[in-house]
């Protein structure tokens, strides 16, 4: 079982929208994925229509293997279940803090669905903070959208800071752009600048900013799912196949 | 806790729109017909591999769907109908007929219409909480359609899972236990196939009616394959067919004295003239089989000869081929076996013999034994120095041995019989390789005696290959010679003797005290 996280310190770049459509590409290739939503808004288990857990609050997530496995919801999709958060996940860094080796009580709690899935993909809050630094740790590959802005260019290089701080292995970093409107010049260098700076780390594939994916408000489903021959589903398409090829090596 | 099983329904009768209730509890049910009804066709090996195995192989619209009665429904596309499974494209359906001979053709089995339906259940939000994909059979020969559904499980929502359960069950009436009963409605008029049944006798039936049983039953395997063998599907038709006649004639010269002497003489004679026409294209078939084993026992450069002769070999299996169908069709094959069938309906129509009346048990533990003690008397004395003929001699008192343990097994305990068989048949099986490569080599021989063309280079070419085959099989016969004498001695252990003394011996001296 592989686990990747799609992880963001900024709020407002397509993390969540790259959760879904990801989690549901990697299903339709026929791999058991588990989408874990860790953000309280509770927003990608919205895009799949299945509504908050009411019984898995506070530290049952990390403590009760039996709750966790039961808040798990089969989405409309073959082979890909849903993990549906609630306002209490809020409060994780509260019950990590309190917890002894907090850093490995998410890998612990994902353990326990280990033979059901190929995949776990962790939609994670935008913050670093307790439960972060346990993402970091159990996660295989951690995806960061990116989008081609100075302001995001900043809070990338304050990720990377903060692995080498910690001694976190900055490799299992996959970072790819997010948004993007080729239209926009600052955009472009924007790109080749972060291309040239962090060289082989950034995905080839980039997602364009549409209005196809602002939809997914509307349809809740996956955006592959209504417009798959439209410019952002094959865009995500493309990016999986990258990321299928990253988790092989 | 792990993700749930789907569940499968098998119901006779159709989705009736009366039943298409709007709500499941607090959900809302959704009907979804893809497409008009499509065609279907059910294939299975002739011998009813899949069936027997409690599957369905179905195929329509360019997709293959494998039911499963215990399992997980797979399919996979099908660009077009199924043939020998090693042939197929891969996929998951392929993987899961792997217990198919690799010998026998998928066939056609039975037709029909197909229409699908899914049922949806939905909350307020519109999630789905489950969902089951009805399949109506409807087969082209039969009334009453059959229902497949499968409820997908959905991790999570357990209770709309059985709900939808209950709400499945009462669209149509269970099938069930098993698999057949789907067959009965799709194929009313499948016939069953067993090519080794178990006859069953009792201990104080007469010899006269054991055998005819056997023979009949064995008459009736061997025509049910004659379609097979005309329409040349694979060659297991005429592999069967062969199997059957030569149960056949083993019965009427095993069981000596059952028939009198005229009738043994002319129901030998009438099987054997059925059976010798079938001989050449059967090696043939066995040597077409063995092709790709035959190109690796030699080096590459000896390859082109082999070419040559599986040229040769294929064109003539073609003539026998229309031979064996001409044969088939012919009134005077037609009379031959018909009379024979007739012969053994009438009553008083065959003449029986002296032992015509003894029981069956006592009967069978006398031959049994007889032939297990000249098996031992032969193999014992087998060495180095003995020529090869003897051992040809023991593989066919062994044969005879097997056929009657196995003509007889019902009046002896299972587990026994069984064990037994499975110790004959290690010594069987050494037995039937030393043959084997000796029957290729004298036929191969033959072959490169015979083979002459105007093609003086070619001619030079198949002599050699042929020439190095036989130098190597007749390496292997001697190896396979060499193995005879241990697999005796395992073979001939106590315990295997004491149970041969206790099942046969032993009854019959008890019999004889008796009498």
């Amino acid at each position: 079982m592989r686990i990747i996280a799609c992880y963001s310190n900024k709020g407002g770049v397509g993390k969540t929208a790259a959760s879904v459509n990801i989690a549901y590409e990697l299903a339709q290739s026929g791999l058991r994925t588990l989408l874990c939503d860790l953000d309280p808004q509770g927003a990608s288990g919205f895009y799949f229509r299945v509504k908050p857990s009411k019984k898995l609050k506070n530290e049952t997530f990390f403590k009760d293997v039996k709750r966790f496995t039961q808040a798990i919801r089969g989405s409309d999709f073959d082979y890909l279940d849903v993990l549906p958060a609630n306002m209490t996940f809020r409060d994780f860094d509260i019950f990590l803090s309190r917890m002894k080796n907090s850093r490995s009580r998410l890998k612990k709690a994902l353990k326990s669905v280990n033979n059901d899935y190929d995949v776990v993909l962790l939609d994670c809050p935008p913050n670093i903070s307790a439960l972060s630094e346990s993402v970091f740790k159990a996660a295989d590959h951690i995806m960061v959208p990116v989008i081609p802005s100075t302001l995001s260019e900043r809070t990338f290089e304050q990720l990377l800071d903060f692995f080498k701080q910690h001694k976190l292995p900055s490799k299992k970093l996959v970072p790819f752009f997010s948004m993007v409107q080729r239209q926009k010049k600052m955009h472009t260098e924007t790109m080749e600048r972060m291309r040239s700076n962090y060289k082989k780390s950034f995905l080839n594939e980039s997602i364009p900013f549409s209005t196809d994916v602002e939809k997914m408000g509307v349809h809740r489903a996956p955006v592959m799912s209504y417009a798959r021959s439209r410019p952002a589903a094959k865009a995500y398409q493309v990016l999986c196949e990258e990321l299928r090829e990253t988790i092989k090596s | 806790m792990s993700i749930p099983d789907n569940k499968h329904f098998i119901l006779l009768g159709t989705l009736q729109d009366n039943t298409r209730a709007s709500k499941l509890g607090k959900l809302k049910l959704d009907y979804q017909t893809p497409e008009d009804s499509v065609r279907f066709t059910l294939f299975d090996s002739f011998d009813q591999e899949i069936r027997h195995s409690g599957k369905a192989l179905i195929l329509s619209q360019n997709v293959l769907t494998l039911i499963q009665y215990d399992g997980e429904t797979l399919t996979q596309a099908a660009p077009k109908a199924p043939g020998f499974v090693s042939e197929m494209d891969d996929g998951p359906v392929k993987r899961a007929l792997g217990f198919i001979s690799p010998l026998r053709r998928l066939l056609a089995v039975g037709q029909g219409t197909l229409s699908r339906t899914v049922i949806i259940a939905l909350d307020s939000e519109e999630k789905t909480h489950a969902r089951a994909h009805v399949h109506t059979l409807q087969a082209d020969k039969s009334g009453t359609p059959i229902t497949l559904a499968t409820i997908q499980a959905l991790r999570g929502y357990d209770e709309a899972f059985a709900l939808m359960s209950r709400h499945i069950a009462q669209l149509g009436y269970p099938l069930g236990p098993d698999i057949y009963s789907l067959y009965e409605q799709l194929v009313p008029d499948y016939t069953p196939y067993n090519p080794k049944p178990v006859l069953f006798i009792t201990k104080n039936e007469q010899a006269f009616k054991v055998a005819n049983d056997i023979v009949t039953t064995h008459v009736q395997i061997a025509r049910q394959n004659e379609p097979g063998i005309m329409a040349d599907y694979d060659t297991e038709f005429l592999h069967d067919y062969r199997v059957s006649l030569r149960k056949v004639r083993s019965v009427i010269s095993l069981f000596k004295g059952v028939y009198n002497v005229e009738q043994t003489l002319q129901l030998k004679k009438a099987f054997a003239d059925l059976m010798s026409p079938t001989g050449r294209m059967r090696d043939l078939d066995v040597y077409l089989l063995d092709r790709q084993h035959y190109y690796e026992l030699l080096p590459e450069s000896l390859h082109d000869g082999l070419t040559i002769m599986y040229g040769i070999f294929s064109k003539e299996r073609e003539k026998e081929l229309k031979k064996m169908k001409s044969l088939l069709k012919s009134s005077a094959y037609k009379q031959s076996i018909e009379g024979l069938e007739k012969l053994y309906l009438e009553p008083g129509a065959l003449q029986p013999g002296p032992n015509a009346d003894r029981s069956a048990y006592l009967y069978a533990c006398e031959l049994i034994w007889k032939r297990y003690s000249k098996v031992c008397k032969i193999a014992r004395a087998i060495d180095q120095t003995t020529p090869d003929e003897t051992v040809h001699d023991l593989r066919i008192h062994c044969k005879k041995l097997r056929y009657l343990m196995d003509f007889f097994s019902l009046l002896f305990e299972a587990n026994t019989i069984k064990s037994l068989l499975k110790s004959l048949k290690v010594l069987q099986d050494n037995l039937g390789l030393f043959n084997d490569y000796s029957v290729q080599q004298v036929s191969l021989q033959e072959f490169v005696q015979n083979h002459t063309s105007r093609n003086r280079e070619k001619d030079l070419q198949v002599a050699k290959s042929v020439g190095a085959l036989i130098v190597i099989l007749s390496q292997r016969q001697l190896e396979e010679r060499a193995k005879v004498v241990s697999n005796f001695e395992k073979f001939d252990s106590e315990s295997t003797q004491q149970k041969f003394r206790e099942l046969f011996k032993h009854q019959q001296t008890k019999a004889e005290v008796k009498a």
